[in-house]
Parts: C-alpha cells; structure tokens; sequence
C-alpha cells in the first residue's frame, strides 16, 4: 500500500490495465469496492430498485472517467466522491417529486411497501415486533426530515464508518462542516424518536 | 467541561471524533454527574436503535448488480470496438496510399447500402431485428430521449434494437418483458413505457394480466399506475374488485380502493368495502376503507 496514496500495489495495477481497457481487470476492481457502494445506497434510499439503479450508474460513470483519475489520488476518495454524488442526485429527484418510500407506515408500524427488504429481528415476541416496527417507523420519519445533506453525513459516519475528516473531502466541504452536519442530523433525529428513548 | 459543552458532545464521543482529552473530559463528567450519565445512557440506546436498521446487500442482489454491469460494460465496449479497430487500422498504413480508393468505395458502398436501408420502414428494420426472442432473454429496456426505446436482449451475440414503442416489434418484446422476464425491475421499466398505451386492446390485456399474476407487488403496483385511465371500464372494476379482496400486499389493496373510489360508482363499491372490512387484517388498509365508506355516506357494517 502506498501510504501517501491510499492505493495498493494491486489496485494500482489493476486501475492501470483497466484504464488501458482491460474489462477483465476493472471488474475485478470494481468488487474490491461494490458491496459498500451498494451498501451505502441501500442503507441511503431504503429501496432496492434504487440502489441497484445507483450501483450501475455509478461504476459506469467510473468506467467513463478512469482515463481521467490520476494514481497519485486516492480511488476510495474519487469512488466515494462519484457514489455520494449520485445518491444526493437521487435523494433530491425523490425530494422534489415527493415520492413514496419504500417502506410504507402503517398502523402496526412500519412496512415494507415492495416487501423485499428485511424488517429488524422481532424472535417470537409479538408486543416487541410491535414495538419494533413503530420505532422503526419513527426512525423513517426521521430520515426522511433529515435535508439530503445531512442524510448522506449521518448514512456516511453511522453505517459506513467513515472519519467526518473524510467525509467533509468527499462532500467537498470542510470537517468542521461536517461534524455540524451531523450534529444537526442526530439532534432531529433525537428529537423525533424522544417517544422511544 | 460542563453539562452544556457535555451534552453537545455526546454524539461525537460515540462516534470517536473527540480528541483523547476530549473524551477523557467527558467521561470525567459523567461519573459525576447522573443527569449527563442518563443523557448518554439515551445517546447509547438512539445508536443501538439505528443500528439494527442497519441494511446488508444480499448476495443475491449483489451478484445480479454485478452481472448486469458486466452486461452493460460488454455492450459499451462492442458499440465503442468497430470504430476504434477502424481507428487503428487506419492509423497503421501511410493515408495517401489508401485514403482516395478506400473514400471512392466507401461513397459507392454507402449509396448501395443507404439505399436499401432508407427503402425500409422503422417498423420493418427493428422487426427484423426483433423476430424469434426469448423474452428471458432482455436484460434492459431505457427509453432514449429521441423517444425511441433501447431493449438489450442477452444470447449469444448481444444485440441492440431500437425503435419507437409503438412500433408493433417494440410493443411486442416490451410486452413480453412486462409479463415475463425473470427481474423484477425489468417488466416495471417494460410497464412504465407502456403507460400511454394502455388504451390499446392488447396492452390493456396485458396490463389485466400482469396486475392479478405478478408475484412482485412493485410491479402489481406500476401496472395499476398504468391502468389508471381505464378504472371506469367495467373490465377492470372487476379486477380492481378483486385486487381488493384477493391481493396480498395492502399497498396494492389500498390502490384499488382509492381508483375504484374515483370513479364514483358507489353502489357496488360499498358493498365491496364492507366486505373487504370484514376481513381485512392490515389495519391501515382498514381505517383507509372506513374513511372511504365514511365519504360515501354509508355505514360500516353490513345490516
């Protein structure tokens, strides 16, 4: 690993033959990374059309740049950056069409309007199930009253782990940013699920 | 630090984004002060809530998102390779030796060619190109912003065939794609570009079809988007009807109740809501059926 980079050896050479048009080898260097993209974009917008749609739309637009990336960046920084930059596209197209979730609010709690997502572990315990479903409703409505900005620093640092340092780069703004950010988002998110704490 | 700076900072202390002394402080605070102690104790159990939101890709989602980029990247690469071959080939020789011949031929083969393709209609060219395919075989349908529609079919030699949707061809693999292909995303994206067609017999039928079999609510879903036109054709009522006491997703349930409610043919429809009342278990479709019989001035029981 090339510390001043990020990238290791293999990696490198991989993004080399690829940028010469090796398929092969950029298929290879896409699954170093593909489950956490679709990770990301599954814990991001809640539906699984739209991460599949957001995993294709991200690596092809990899594949139509990597001529462009430069080896002394780091390709976890530009893939990030590429992937954030899609899901935001998608969070506010369903802000301003003001879509449906995937998950649909019932009186029981919540559910999964195309049932294909799991619901949290219930183990037997109906009253639990129960509880588990409106607290998992009251978490989706909190999501949901979060700005795309604040929903990608919060999916970012709580499901993905990563640094607010690395996250302020890959939104193309300061730590401090993010660290606001965030703060703004967990202060909604308390303040919407006070009921359940 | 005091209780202020303390309950600010809790969310980065469980993040890890304080510094050592920061977190040293803090934990310092808390010791002694039971009020901080129970607010972090609230801090730990928000984060323990959200995680087990957590979401993992199944492997199956994975291998199907990875199968059709290599799809997608194969296609790419052969729309991309004649032209490039053609690049480099040229490249190789000295210009002048074969630039006037070659341009003489290509003018010559270009006219003879133009002239047979142009003496064919865009029916007739994506019909040629549609015949004897297997609707397992589309991997992707996507409209292009000219208005026709591109439908990737997987066999041996891929090939792209392009036309307007209401091109016979077109409309028949879409069709196909909406009742058959095996992925789910696949005959919604057919369904959705079959929308404004739903007058037509055979796409209505299709629609009918699709919205009582599909084993995807999602898709159930897009094909009563697409017959929302059409709600007042006795035809559909009934299957809207039916929808509403036989399906198993209450989100298509409660879609049913809401097109057969605009079409203000109340007399059936009450009898119908208070039946499906009877013996709906999802509570939210039931409150959605009490109002709409609330609305329609009628009882909620049957007398």
């Amino acid at each position: 690993m090339d510390a001043a980079t990020g990238v290791g050896f293999e990696e490198a050479a991989l993004i080399r033959a690829a940028q010469r048009g090796d398929q092969e080898a950029f298929e290879r260097l896409v699954r170093i990374y593909d489950r956490s993209v679709l990770r990301l974009a599954l814990n991001l917008l809640r539906s699984m059309e739209d991460a599949q749609e957001v995993y294709q739309e991200t690596f092809l637009r990899v594949h139509r740049n990597l001529r462009s990336f430069r080896l002394d960046s780091n390709f976890h920084t530009w893939l990030y950056r590429i992937v954030t930059n899609v899901c935001v596209d998608y969070l506010r197209k369903r802000k301003v069409r003001r879509e449906e979730p995937a998950l649909m609010e019932t009186n029981e709690g919540v559910r999964d309007r195309l049932e294909g997502l799991p619901e949290p572990r219930a183990q037997g315990d109906p009253q639990r199930a129960l509880l588990n479903r409106q607290l998992g409703a009251g978490i989706q409505r909190a999501l949901q009253s979060l700005t795309p900005r604040e929903r990608m620093v919060f999916e970012l640092r709580h499901y993905q782990g990563l640094r607010l340092r690395t996250i302020g780069e890959l939104l193309g703004s300061t730590e401090e940013a993010a660290k606001t950010c965030l703060f703004r988002a967990t202060q909604k998110m308390r303040a919407a699920l006070v009921d359940f704490l | 630090m005091n209780c202020e700076v303390v309950r600010k900072s809790l969310c980065l202390f469980l993040y890890g984004e304080l510094s050592l002394e920061e977190e040293q402080a803090l934990q310092d605070h808390c010791d002694s002060c039971a009020e901080c102690r129970q607010a972090l104790d609230k801090e730990r159990l928000l984060h323990a809530a959200l995680d087990e939101r957590a979401l993992e890709p199944s492997a199956d989602l994975l291998a199907g998102c990875r199968r059709e980029l290599s799809l997608r990247l194969k296609l790419a690469a052969r729309q991309q390779g004649w032209w490039q071959r053609l690049r480099a080939r040229v490249s190789m020789v000295p210009a002048a030796i074969v630039l006037r011949p070659a341009a003489a031929m290509a003018l010559l083969a270009l006219g003879f060619f133009g002239a047979r393709w142009t003496n064919q209609t865009p029916a007739r060219r994506a019909a040629e190109g549609a015949t004897e395919i297997q609707p397992a075989h589309i991997r992707f349908v996507e409209p292009d912003p000219s208005g026709r529609v591109r439908i990737a079919v997987e066999e041996t030699r891929q090939r792209i065939i392009s036309g307007r949707p209401d091109e016979e061809p077109i409309q028949r693999l879409l069709l196909a794609a909406a009742r058959e292909a095996a992925d789910p995303g696949l005959r919604v994206e057919s369904l959705d570009l079959l929308r404004g067609r739903a007058q037509q017999d055979h796409v209505r039928r299709a629609l009918l079809e699709v919205v009582e079999n599909d084993p995807n609510p999602g898709v159930r879903l897009k094909a009563l988007e697409a017959l929302k036109p059409l709600a007042s054709q006795p035809e559909v009522r009934a299957v809207l009807a039916r929808l509403l006491l036989k399906d198993q997703n209450p989100g298509v349930r409660i879609q049913a109740i809401d097109l057969l409610i605009e079409q203000h043919q109340h007399e059936a429809l009450v009898g119908l809501l208070q039946e499906l009342l009877n013996k709906e278990d999802n509570s939210y479709v039931r409150l959605r059926c009490q109002r709409a019989l609330q609305e329609l001035n009628a009882s909620l029981g049957t007398f």
